[in-house]
């Protein structure tokens, strides 16, 4: 999981955030801290053939 | 013999919080916990090392706000964190050593300590954990 920082109080908002052995993160998730940064999902390859039995 | 001036004025954070703005008292105390060996024929205790348990006490200002004091703590009530402190906000180095607590434990956590026309303040405790210091 990515993270990134939300608050002064604990970096430049919007830098990743790595959280160090022994960090809370689920405390400083509450506390608004950080935010979680989902990965992008890979696009769908466009479709560039049609079926053999496709109706046009 | 010399002596030296030491104005307290450290930068403490918890859970990688800085939260020097919101601290007014911190006492760091490193405690080895002391296992009596005392044997027949001595004449007086002896000790040796046991387990270590130190403890980090502060004096905070409460706050509501975002970011702020009760946001930082609420969710570390009952868990192990990492707790620094810093004589002062200068770089460390070994005349300004960072001590750290690693996996620290808070036990309890006053929410309101109100009294008329007062700031709220609250003490909290962190018990336990490794510690270590840093002069770079």
């Amino acid at each position: 999981m990515i993270y990134t920082i939300a608050s002064t109080k604990l970096g430049i908002i919007g830098d990743p955030y790595l959280p160090a052995a022994g960090i809370n993160v689920a405390a400083l998730l509450s506390g608004g801290f950080i935010v979680e940064q989902s990965t992008p999902k890979p696009k769908k390859p466009a479709k560039t053939s049609t079926e053999p039995n496709e109706e046009i | 013999m010399p002596t030296s001036t030491y104005l307290s004025n450290p930068t403490v954070t918890i859970n990688s919080v800085d939260v020097t703005d919101q601290c007014s008292s911190a006492n760091l105390t490193r405690v080895i916990e002391a296992l009596e060996s005392t044997s027949f024929g001595k004449t007086a205790r002896v000790y040796v090392g046991g387990l270590e348990n130190s403890t980090l006490t502060l004096t905070m200002y409460n706050s509501f706000a975002a970011a702020e004091t009760y946001a930082t703590l609420a969710a570390l009530v009952g868990s192990s964190t990492n707790i620094t402190i810093k004589p002062t906000s200068s770089a460390t180095s070994a005349t300004n050593p960072l001590s750290t607590l690693t996996g620290c434990y808070l036990e309890t956590l006053p929410i309101v300590n109100a009294a008329l026309g007062a700031l709220d303040t609250i003490d909290i405790t962190f018990t336990g954990g490794v510690y270590s210091v840093a002069t770079s």
